[in-house]
């Protein structure tokens, strides 16, 4: 027992199992209450700053919650040397956690997943032709996690990428939605997101009404789908402004 | 705006971008006209150590935390506790792991997948000096002697590297152990150590291990300094630029009772003297006497909160 690395467990594991069964009793009753007092159709508060690190060309920080995440953009630069010749500039995201950023601690390894989903999502925003043969680097950091990471770390790199100055054709804002049976909630946390029935998530552009990404998951019935893209698209439209307002602060406190 | 003299602002600004120019073709020459004024490009004189801020308990789902922002460079970190068995050689005794972290996006020079040469350099010299100096009882880290005690991860991400970052590192280190609480827990029936809810503190199903959430006892608490050395200059709390262009570090690790913990210089080309080296320990101790005032400051007033 005493060779090899040592064994430790975190000891808030048993609380926690119990404690999510018994939400995931509750949560199939028609109505509950939220553990943040909020309503089903009611998005968390969001704190946006740009500029979180000056060694970047652009980055932006991201509070909903207590989901945080820092996202910086390098470049456009210089491609790997044994990329092949490109036309039209290419995105290179990567998505990371930090080893505290839920509550056992984890190995703060890369999320690959997240990170060609940031890819996709951001890249028919992008004007790629206006940097040919170069990259731009999107890095993301999720300090700490909370429920909605994905959408939190779209919209927080489409306004570092703002930051950055790299041409787009509308901010991406995105927003997810849990379903629990007849009920829809938007903007979940981690809690709820691990006893959800289904979920969906938009990645929207509001001036050009695009959706640059749509990921729907578990049972759904086309009216639900429906009512819920509503939601979604709402709410993307609202956090999209808030994204526009926190570019316009940083450009005021800049000729001020 | 627009004045009589209209070719004035043009010929400013061409001076400018003269002196931009000048600064990243010969970086070297640049800092040494500076230098001849005892003045640093940003301002600071040679021996002057950037703004520092604490801020205590930015993560929640840790145990305890503190970001440090040491001019431009950024560091947070955290502590996780977990449960492990002790070693029989020290059976009452808990453990630290510390590591450090440079994600891409604290520079543009570290890309993903490849990580940076000197964050296992950086993780090694602060465990050792958080070992060293002593600012941890280990023995508070005890559970149940020989059967439970915690697992300290102290966890540093280093979230913007603008120079200093040893220092910077440390600094977040320290703060969040200051910051460490350490939760109420009780054994199961299967001899497991569990954490006891706010709920269940009335109806205890057995009996809490500790009384009451508490926190470490702190002494010794280690503070740093890094200076470069060129020619006769010594350059506290250096950026990274400063790094870059001028390659003689010197890290002087001072306890809070002003005892030396470690000192390192790594190579160089400025071979250190005498006299040099009592300087460089008279500004870290300057340095430790500021940062313990900081440290205090934040803390006191995260307590009022």
């Amino acid at each position: 027992m005493a060779s090899g690395p040592l064994e430790t467990y975190s000891p808030s594991q048993t609380l926690e199992r119990r404690h999510q069964q018994q939400k995931r009793k509750s949560f199939n009753e028609i109505d509950w209450a939220r553990s943040d007092g909020r309503n089903f159709h009611q998005c968390r508060p969001a704190y946006l700053r740009t500029g979180a690190t000056s060694s970047a060309s652009g980055s932006a920080y991201a509070e909903f919650g207590s989901t945080k995440v820092i996202v910086s953009v390098f470049g456009p630069r210089e491609s790997k040397k044994a990329m092949m010749y490109s036309d039209v500039g290419r995105l290179n995201c990567n998505v990371s956690y930090t080893t505290f950023s839920t509550s056992t601690r984890g190995q703060g390894s890369d999320n690959k997943d997240f990170s060609s989903m940031l890819q996709k999502a951001l890249e028919g925003a992008i004007i790629l032709e206006t940097f040919p043969k170069t990259t731009v680097d999107i890095f993301a950091l999720v300090l700490e996690s909370a429920g909605g990471d994905l959408p939190i770390i779209i919209s927080c790199a489409s306004l570092a990428l703002a930051d950055a100055g790299i041409m787009m054709y509308d901010l991406v804002s995105a927003v997810s939605l849990s379903c629990f049976g007849k009920n829809l909630v938007i903007d979940p946390t981690s809690e709820e997101e691990a006893c959800q029935d289904g979920s969906l998530m938009i990645a929207y552009m509001p001036i050009r009404n695009e959706v640059t990404q749509f990921t729907l998951t578990g049972e759904w019935s086309t009216a639900k789908i429906n009512e819920a893209m509503e939601l979604c698209l709402d709410a993307c439209s609202k956090l999209s402004n808030i994204l526009r307002s926190c570019l316009k602060e940083n450009v005021l406190d800049f000729t001020d | 705006m627009a004045s009589t003299d209209g070719d004035r602002p043009e010929s400013k600004l061409a001076a400018e971008i003269e002196v931009e120019a000048y600064r990243r073709l010969f970086p070297l020459p640049y800092y040494d006209r500076h230098l001849v004024e005892s003045v640093r490009p940003d301002g600071r004189a040679l021996g002057q150590a950037r703004e520092t801020t604490i801020a205590v308990g930015p993560v929640s789902s840790a145990n305890g935390s503190a970001l440090v922002k040491l001019g431009d460079t950024t560091m947070l970190a955290a502590i996780k506790l977990e449960v492990m068995t002790p070693s029989t050689k020290s059976p009452d005794e808990g453990s630290l792991a510390v590591d450090f972290y440079m994600p891409p996006i604290c520079s543009p020079s570290i890309r993903p997948g490849r990580p940076a040469d000197t964050a296992p350099v950086i993780a090694k010299q602060l465990s050792d000096a958080i070992s060293s100096s002593g600012m941890i009882n280990l023995k508070e880290l005890s559970l149940v002697s020989g059967k439970a005690a915690w697992m300290a991860y102290l966890d540093i991400y280093c979230l913007n590297a603008d120079g200093s970052l040893f220092d910077a590192a440390l600094l977040s280190a320290t703060a969040a152990f200051s910051h460490l609480q350490i939760p109420l827990v009780s054994l199961n029936d299967s001899g497991r150590v569990i954490t006891i809810s706010e709920e269940q503190k009335g109806k205890s199903v057995s009996e809490p291990l500790n009384k009451e959430i508490r926190k470490l006892a702190i002494k010794n608490t280690p503070f740093s300094l890094t200076c470069i050395l060129h020619d006769k200059h010594i350059l506290a709390d250096p950026t990274s630029e400063e790094e870059s262009v001028m390659d003689t570090h010197v890290t002087v690790v001072l306890d809070s009772k002003g005892r030396l913990v470690s000192s390192y210089k790594a190579g160089g080309s400025v071979l250190l003297s005498r006299s040099m080296i009592k300087n460089c320990m008279e500004i870290a101790k300057q340095r430790m006497e500021e940062l313990g005032e900081i440290l205090k400051e934040s803390l006191s007033a995260m307590e009022i909160d």
